[in-house]
């Protein structure tokens, strides 16, 4: 390896020509010539004057390898000598100095990207409870979840995916908790894809799950680093990726979504109605467009008498079908919704009061839908939030039922429910059913399914993740 | 692939399933061979059965082998093979009545206007799907059916038990011996359960006490039946054998029905979710032993067969329901007393080998 301090930079910056990557070239006081390559925005620059260029002012000329290691004040030095190491070194958003006349070059953790500041996440708020969320930045995000488990046995595994991204993702397991092979099975699955980019933990999700088109998805996701730790605790193994504030967990069951941070945090037997209404909005929201789409149009019975009279005033001398009415209706929700999420905030409030109020407003006022249409589809839209994991899925399913309930009727409505029964009683991945603790029927993880019981009666780890170590709760005398 | 269920699961079968498929259309055909001791045949059938389920699991608990291994450790393969080609015929056979009661309950309870036979086609699709399921899926579904058809039929009794006039079942014995003897034969291929406990051994790994646990489950599953074969002649009396559907009809007088609704349909169609499923295990038991019998592991291509010759006979049989249900109870005992009652207890004489 050349040690010239000029063909060195020559031979670094033929590789990384980008513009961004600056070299800063010094001297020490007596002489000894240095250079600092970094990327420029994902690096602290103060850093490199405090703990590269300042210490490195006394280094005599006599002075090798050793010495001005010592001299270096950052606690995150590393020698490489292969270039293609000191490049990725550099994307990375750590400084490589390069000493005249030395082979090595000092690879130094001055990294400091962009990134926004520890704050609540969006989608998971919490009246009780911490309110810390994940970030973008990994290094924050793996410090958030050593925060809370100071355990020995705290194990967090990075890899780099992408061809081009290099983004590093994290396995964080316990060891002596996760079941034996699972860390290992998870890392192999992400690094048999190849892919060019990794820009979110969405990629991550669909490489990690053995039905990636399904309909349900096979892993959790969470923005809480409490939620992400306690899963951990209870033998799954979570997988953080540079750049997304979303962390995963796998094994995943379903009834994880309609669990929340604040059940663990609330009174029990509040956090029991609480998922029986989340259960319960599921149902509703999903079938009811369904079930009052065949209630018009092939079962009238259903309907109690007194609603039925007012029903038939509202829709008398309404154009359309039930069904059409219905199916137009929560196309025109679909619109509005997806149109305010993407429009600039101002806009989109503007646009809510246009959408909701006027164009809701009139279009049962002209009689081209009929109110109970619109009280539904609205009573339906709110439901399906109780449990926002899912929303995904709900609303889908909700197309699904209405095609279906439009065509076939009640019977369409019974089929389907069995078949997405017999589904998802079927899958498992990494041989954890998706139903369970419901199919096959664990009575000692239904303490913690739809049920909350006080965290007393939670004495072992859920029996359906396999965790060697079962106890996680005792009393000491 | 090694297909395992649980006892549990097994019991819950046999609650569920067993309770469910003698509910739709045999209360009627019981009011009408029996009369106001329609419950004396049906204990007489289940008692027998009973017997029988508590056999097999007895079996089951001196042998880890499944019936096919008994075949073929005491005959040859070629023996079991033609056995079990046999007793997938059974299956489609028995599938037979309740799918299309299963029709016309949909027909009269799921539409105000009666639909077309298409209407119940898509029905073949989610079977064709279900039936190549293995065992192991039927388990988990039964965990799931289990607490619906629990719920939904204490609902409908708790709705009709009280509209009941209990005088219409008096005086008890009024039909003759032999006459409720043969009604008890009539019913008799609505009580083989136990063929299906005779595929599932092997399936379930015995522990001490499951034998009890088994037979337990589907004498409380049975005793369901009777009582609300009884709850539906003390409700509508000499007008039973006229008032086609059980599930349909019998908590209808409920006096919340005129203030909510019918909430008893409600409760029926999640009852309907059990009956497809338990219709289901005919095909998944069928597509099991023609795998076996043909050594043929395409389970989605057996299914797809035996689907299609009930598709091809649910359009043979479409508007001739009555003389099929007169066929069955004249003739369809003859192959349940082979298949649910001479086979099983025939399976003690086989070899059984070991307990590991």
């Amino acid at each position: 390896m050349n040690g010239d301090l000029q063909s060195r930079i020559k031979a670094i910056k033929q590789k990384l020509s980008s513009q961004d990557i600056l070299v800063f070239e010094f001297n020490s006081l007596h002489g000894k010539k240095f250079a600092v390559i970094y990327a420029d925005g994902i690096v602290d620059k103060n850093m490199i004057g405090e703990l590269i260029v300042k210490p490195l002012r006394a280094v005599k000329e006599s002075d090798g390898e050793k010495e001005i290691k010592l001299l270096l004040a950052s606690p995150e030095v590393k020698e490489e000598e292969k270039d293609a190491k000191v490049i990725k070194a550099i994307s990375d958003g750590n400084a490589a100095l390069i000493i005249d006349g030395e082979s090595k070059v000092f690879i130094i953790g001055v990294k400091s990207p962009p990134g926004r500041a520890v704050a609540e996440p969006p989608t998971q708020i919490t009246i009780k409870g911490p309110r810390e969320g994940f970030t973008e930045d990994i290094k924050v995000n793996l410090g958030l979840v050593r925060k809370r488990v100071k355990s020995e046995k705290l194990q967090i595994k990075t890899i780099t995916v992408g061809k081009q991204s290099q983004t590093a993702v994290a396995l964080c397991y316990l060891d002596g908790v996760c079941p034996q092979g699972l860390a290992k099975k998870v890392e192999e699955k992400i690094l048999n894809k190849e892919i060019d980019l990794i820009p979110d933990s969405s990629y991550i999700a669909g490489f990690i799950s053995k039905r990636p088109r399904s309909l349900f998805r096979r892993n959790s996701t969470c923005e809480k680093p409490d939620i992400f730790c306690a899963k951990i605790c209870e033998g799954r193994v979570g997988i953080i990726v540079d750049g997304s504030p979303i962390a995963l967990t796998v094994p995943y069951i379903l009834t994880e979504d309609f669990q929340s941070a604040e059940d663990y945090y609330a009174v029990s037997y509040r956090a029991t109605i609480l998922r029986f209404i989340r259960v319960a909005s599921v149902l509703v929201g999903v079938g009811l467009p369904a079930f009052y789409v065949c209630a018009q149009l092939f079962k009238i019975q259903l309907i109690p008498a007194k609603l039925l009279f007012k029903i038939a005033s509202s829709v008398a001398g309404i154009p359309l079908s039930p069904s059409v009415e219905i199916f137009l209706t929560l196309f025109v929700l679909e619109v509005l919704n997806e149109a305010s999420v993407r429009m600039p905030k101002y806009v989109g409030l503007a646009l809510s009061v246009v959408g909701a109020l006027v164009l809701g407003d009139t279009a049962v006022k002209s009689g081209i839908i009929s109110t109970p249409a619109v009280i539904i589809i609205a009573f339906s839209a709110i439901c399906l939030y109780t449990v926002p994991d899912m929303v995904e899925t709900t609303t889908t399913l909700r197309f699904l039922y209405l095609i279906v309930a439009g065509s076939i009727g009640t019977f369409g409505i019974v089929l389907l429910t069995a078949y997405i029964l017999c589904y998802l009683c079927t899958e498992q991945d990494y041989g954890v059913p998706l139903l369970a603790p419901f199919a096959p029927m664990i009575t000692r993880d239904m303490a913690d399914s739809i049920y909350k019981a006080n965290f007393s009666a939670l004495p072992k780890r859920p029996k359906v993740l396999g965790s060697p170590n079962k106890t996680r709760f005792k009393e000491k005398r | 692939m090694k297909e395992r269920m649980s006892v549990r699961q097994v019991c819950f079968i046999l609650i569920a399933y067993n309770a469910v498929l003698k509910l739709i259309i045999y209360p009627s055909a019981a009011a009408s061979s029996s009369g106001n001791d329609l419950i004396f045949p049906a204990l007489f059938d289940l008692a027998m059965q009973t017997a029988i389920i508590w056999s097999i699991a007895y079996l089951s608990s001196r042998t880890d082998k499944s019936f096919f291994q008994l075949l073929e450790s005491t005959f040859n393969k070629v023996v079991a093979r033609i056995v079990y080609a046999l007793f997938a015929l059974y299956f489609i056979l028995a599938a037979i009545v309740p799918m299309v009661e299963q029709q016309l309950l949909i027909h009269s309870a799921f539409y105000d206007t009666v639909p077309s036979l298409y209407v119940f086609l898509p029905f073949f699709i989610f079977s064709i799907y279900a039936g190549a399921k293995s065992f192991t899926n039927s388990g988990r579904c039964a965990d799931i059916c289990l607490p619906v058809f629990l719920i939904s039929i204490t609902a409908i009794l708790v709705m009709s038990a009280g509209q009941g006039e209990y005088s219409n079942l008096l005086p008890v014995f009024s039909h003759s011996v032999p006459s409720l003897f043969g009604g008890a034969l009539s019913a008799a291929f609505k009580y083989a359960d136990s063929a299906f406990l005779l595929i599932f051994m092997g399936s379930f790994r015995y522990k001490k006490g499951d034998a009890a646990k088994i037979t337990l489950s589907y004498l409380f599953g049975g005793l369901i039946v009777i009582a609300l074969l009884a709850i539906f002649y003390a409700v509508y009396g000499a007008m039973a054998p006229s008032r086609t559907f059980l599930l349909n009809e019998i908590s209808v007088f409920f006096p919340a029905i005129s203030y909510v609704g019918r909430i008893d349909l409600t409760l029926l169609y999640a009852l309907d979710i059990v009956i497809l499923f338990a219709i289901i295990l005919h095909i998944q038991a069928s597509v099991h032993c023609l795998s076996l019998a043909f050594g043929w592991d395409k389970r989605s291509a057996l299914s797809l067969i035996v689907n299609a010759v009930l598709i091809v006979i649910t359009f043979v049989v479409n508007n001739k329901f009555s003389p099929l249900y007169q066929a069955a109870s004249r003739w369809f005992w003859i192959p349940a007393l082979i298949f649910a009652y001479v086979l099983p207890l025939c399976a003690w004489l086989l070899k059984r080998g070991d307990k590991r």
